[in-house]
């Protein structure tokens, strides 16, 4: 076996995988704080100053963790919603009287496509502030960094396995549905006809999910999950006194700024 | 009745991670026919199944039934003529009592009063469960939830009968229950297809054995051909082990004999010292 | 094990009567019977899950190397007692990057020094044979495979006593010889005492050296494997025998006689 002798007592490289790269290599709590601060100043400062910054933010992190082209998708996601609040805004804001036309009934007022706007750009920021988070942080890092940190192990399991259940559930109901549809469920009728269709895959997605939950409270009794004291941690996750300064700093910062701007004191385009 | 042919004609697929699950599948079961697919799990048997009611549509060639691509007919329609039995009675169940159980199905496919009733008992009456009509579908131990699922589709009365894996976790009176219920849709003119991963189950219940590999048949045709020994060398390429009266009958050189009852017969005329072969083959599987 | 008889406290009703069985270190006792023998229950009353996790009624005992499994923790049961479950997915954390660190989960959470944890997880890698998954996404892993690394994560607990139900079963051939193999060199290497249920009664036939059969709750046969497995009231009791005992069955009934030849070719 290669390798073996040397790596008795050692740490293989694959699980000790620090990671590299300015941006990555910051402890996990750093980057959610950093997320946390966008977010607060994506939706707390007043005007466009506000997420334009957090969005110059969010693109310089994404290049310097090499994800830019990894967050389109995000982007692109977030189509839908950016084109309700547009035309929502633009043609129905409220007291807003100068149009930039008229179409028969509809006027849209520049007011209404100036807060369309911004509230387009705090949702796109805010959201890639989150995807920039969530591709460059494993979730078992941040919740090794969290339990280190006093979140205790059940909480860290309970975050983690509702994380992890989502596509689970997901892929789940996607088999009911094809077994369902295999004995001729039409997902594709009338109203009455698609609701009449929800019991049957809803229904065994629940009580799989229930029976599941009695099998993996015993697996996890298996492996001695409840046992007393704390978790013996392998991965050391680097963290510094500059880093712990920068989230105190961050977080004071932008918690500062969103007071400022609603309170009025200082007014910013 | 009189089932439809199924025809595969090239047919690949390619999951949306990439995964090649079937290349070029060129295979033609013709009607009322009884068809075993095995092979190793990532095979491709069930995504093969899945072709047969618009669950999966082929990346590249056609599905056939009766020599009308079925590429454009919808799920809800073809699973009038295409009955799936899935592996996971889980999957399904979700109705307070077997009787509604059973219902659901022929209800999808416009079956009211008399009728319904009637295909829902026959069906009950074919796994053994009509005894259990007002029973709650949990209360029923899971060999019987498995058989009630597959007769749920049962009572579809579709032409075609797919079952997945109907053997896996049964004990011996459940695969004695699928036994019948395969015998009996046969019977009655469907073609009866399972995956199944039990060679003494397709060995003694289909007269037709496709063995898959890579998204590719390996194999095809009766059982005294797919497990005699001219096939082992692929069969053990595909980590599949013949059944043991057919390894038996080979090393004592009577002919290929792959199911229990055609070794008896074949040792039964020949009580003299049948001739044995010498050579170092040893049957692997327990 | 001794005397066990439990019940669920849900439906009052006896699921294992009057049970007594006992598992020696070093072998494999296997278990049959049809499927709503209890079978399962079995399993979770001799780990000692039942009753202390999953609830209802015991009376008899068990006893674990002479300690009783009812003033036992949870955790404490898992190092004594190791418990491996039907469905390999569901026993696995789903929240661990790597196999080598899913099987370190239970290691680290009795909070043993690093070093150690190390060192259980690749003694638990060598005694199942699977060190060169190590670094593999326990996600991605076949359904043999995953059962090899939960029984790996198990074993690093170094229980002395395994308990596996229905392992096999979601299996494919290959994944279920793997498992099997698996089993008898982990028996061999760490000289655990293995209960395993099963359906495959050749499997049975394979690696157990003593059988108990299972019926409405209750042990209805037990001794060496080759004469449970022989018996003819196996089929009543909704077990199907192995292949070669149907067969030496079949050929008996047949007035065929079992030349040498014939016997060489059976075996």
């Amino acid at each position: 076996m290669p390798g073996a002798e040397t790596s008795a007592l050692e740490l293989p490289d694959y699980v000790r995988r620090l990671p590299s790269g300015l941006y990555r290599s910051l402890s996990p709590l750093t980057k959610l704080t950093i997320a946390a601060a966008e977010a607060v100043v994506a939706f707390g400062v007043r005007g466009w100053t506000g997420p334009l910054v957090v969005l110059a933010c969010v693109l310089a992190s994404a290049a310097v963790a090499s994800v830019l082209r990894r967050i389109v998708p995000f982007a692109l996601a977030a189509l839908p919603l950016v084109a309700s609040i547009l035309l929502v805004n633009t043609f129905l804001y409220p007291n807003a009287h100068d149009e930039i036309g008229r179409f028969g009934p509809l006027a849209p007022t520049w007011t209404g496509a100036t807060a369309a706007l911004q509230a387009t750009l705090r949702v796109v920021s805010f959201g890639l502030s989150a995807a920039v988070f969530a591709l460059t942080t494993p979730t078992n890092d941040l919740l090794v960094d969290l339990e280190r940190r006093g979140l205790g192990r059940r909480g860290s399991y309970v975050v983690g396995s509702a994380l992890e259940a989502v596509p689970r559930t997901v892929g789940r109901a996607r088999e009911v549905a094809e077994a369902q549809r295999a004995r001729g469920l039409d997902t594709q009728g009338s109203i009455r006809r698609r609701i009449g269709g929800i019991l049957p895959v809803v229904g065994p997605v629940v009580f799989g999910a229930l029976s599941e939950v009695e099998q993996r409270t015993m697996a996890l009794e298996a492996r001695g999950f409840t046992a007393p004291g704390p978790r013996t941690q392998l991965r050391a996750l680097p963290d510094s006194r500059l880093q712990k300064l920068s989230r105190w700093t961050l977080l004071g910062l932008s918690l500062a700024a969103a007071a400022i701007s609603v309170t009025g004191a200082v007014t910013v385009p | 009745m009189t089932a439809p042919t199924i025809e595969f004609d090239g047919v690949s697929f390619t999951y949306p991670d990439e995964t090649r699950a079937l290349d070029g599948v060129t295979r033609r079961i013709e009607p009322g026919q009884t068809v075993a697919i095995v092979g190793q799990n990532g095979s491709g048997k069930s995504t093969l199944v899945k072709h047969l009611n618009g669950l999966l549509r082929p990346s590249e060639g056609r599905v056939l039934l009766d020599g009308a691509d079925i590429a454009e007919v919808h799920v809800a329609k073809l699973a009038g003529r295409v009955g799936l039995a899935f592996q996971d009675p889980d999957r399904q169940l979700f109705a307070g009592r077997v009787s509604a159980e059973m219902a659901f199905g022929p209800r999808n496919l416009g079956m009211r009063g008399a009728e319904l009733a009637g295909h829902v008992r026959a069906a009950l009456e074919a796994v053994g469960l009509a005894a259990e009509a007002e029973s709650h579908p949990y209360d029923l131990g899971y060999s019987r939830r498995k058989l009630l699922a597959i007769a749920s589709v049962l009572a579809m009365g579709t032409p075609i009968l797919i079952l997945d894996e109907p053997t896996t976790g049964q004990d011996s009176r459940g695969v004695a229950a699928v036994r019948a219920v395969v015998a009996g849709a046969a019977a009655e003119g469907r073609t009866v297809i399972a995956v199944s991963h039990d060679m003494r189950f397709a060995a003694e219940c289909f007269s037709r054995i496709l063995v898959m590999r890579d998204g590719r048949v390996v194999l095809d045709g009766p059982p005294e051909v797919v497990f005699g020994e001219a096939s082992w060398p692929e069969l053990r390429a595909t980590y599949l082990e013949p059944p043991l009266p057919a390894v038996v009958g080979a090393r004592l050189g009577l002919g290929d004999t792959p199911t229990e009852a055609s070794l008896v017969a074949a040792l039964a005329p020949a009580r003299v010292a049948p001739r044995a072969v010498t050579d170092a083959r040893t049957p692997r599987n327990g | 094990m001794i005397g066990a008889t439990y019940r669920y406290s849900r439906t009052g009703r006896p699921v294992l009567r009057d049970v007594d069985l006992t598992i020696e270190p070093g072998r494999v006792l296997g278990v049959a019977g049809a499927n709503d023998a209890g079978k399962t229950t079995l399993c979770l009353v001799a780990s000692g899950m039942a009753p202390a996790v999953v609830g209802g009624r015991l009376e008899g005992s068990v006893s674990i190397d002479g300690v009783d499994a009812a003033g036992l923790a949870p955790y404490e049961l898992a190092q004594r007692c190791g418990l491996l479950l039907q469905n390999a997915s569901t026993q696995l954390t789903h929240t661990t990057a790597t196999v080598f660190e899913e099987v370190a989960f239970g290691p680290c959470n009795l909070g043993l020094a690093a070093g150690e944890v190390v060192e259980r997880v690749w003694w638990a890698l060598r005694a199942v044979g699977i060190e060169g998954l190590a670094p593999r996404d326990p996600a991605k892993l076949s359904g043999g495979q995953g059962q090899l690394v939960a029984l790996a994560a198990v074993l690093a607990l170094r229980p002395k006593y395994l308990i596996l139900d229905e392992p096999t079963t979601e299996l494919d051939p290959a994944g279920t010889a793997l498992v099997a193999d698996a089993l008898v060199r982990t028996a061999r290497e760490t000289g655990a005492g293995i209960l395993l249920v099963e359906h495959k009664t050749e499997v049975l036939a394979r690696i157990a050296d003593q059988m108990v059969l299972l019926d409405g709750g209750s042990v209805v046969l037990a001794g060496p494997t080759a004469d449970v497995l022989s018996d003819p009231r196996l089929p009543d009791l909704g077990v199907e025998p192995p292949v070669r005992v149907r067969l030496e069955r079949d050929l008996r009934a047949a007035s065929i006689e079992l030349s040498p030849a014939l016997r060489e070719a059976l075996a």
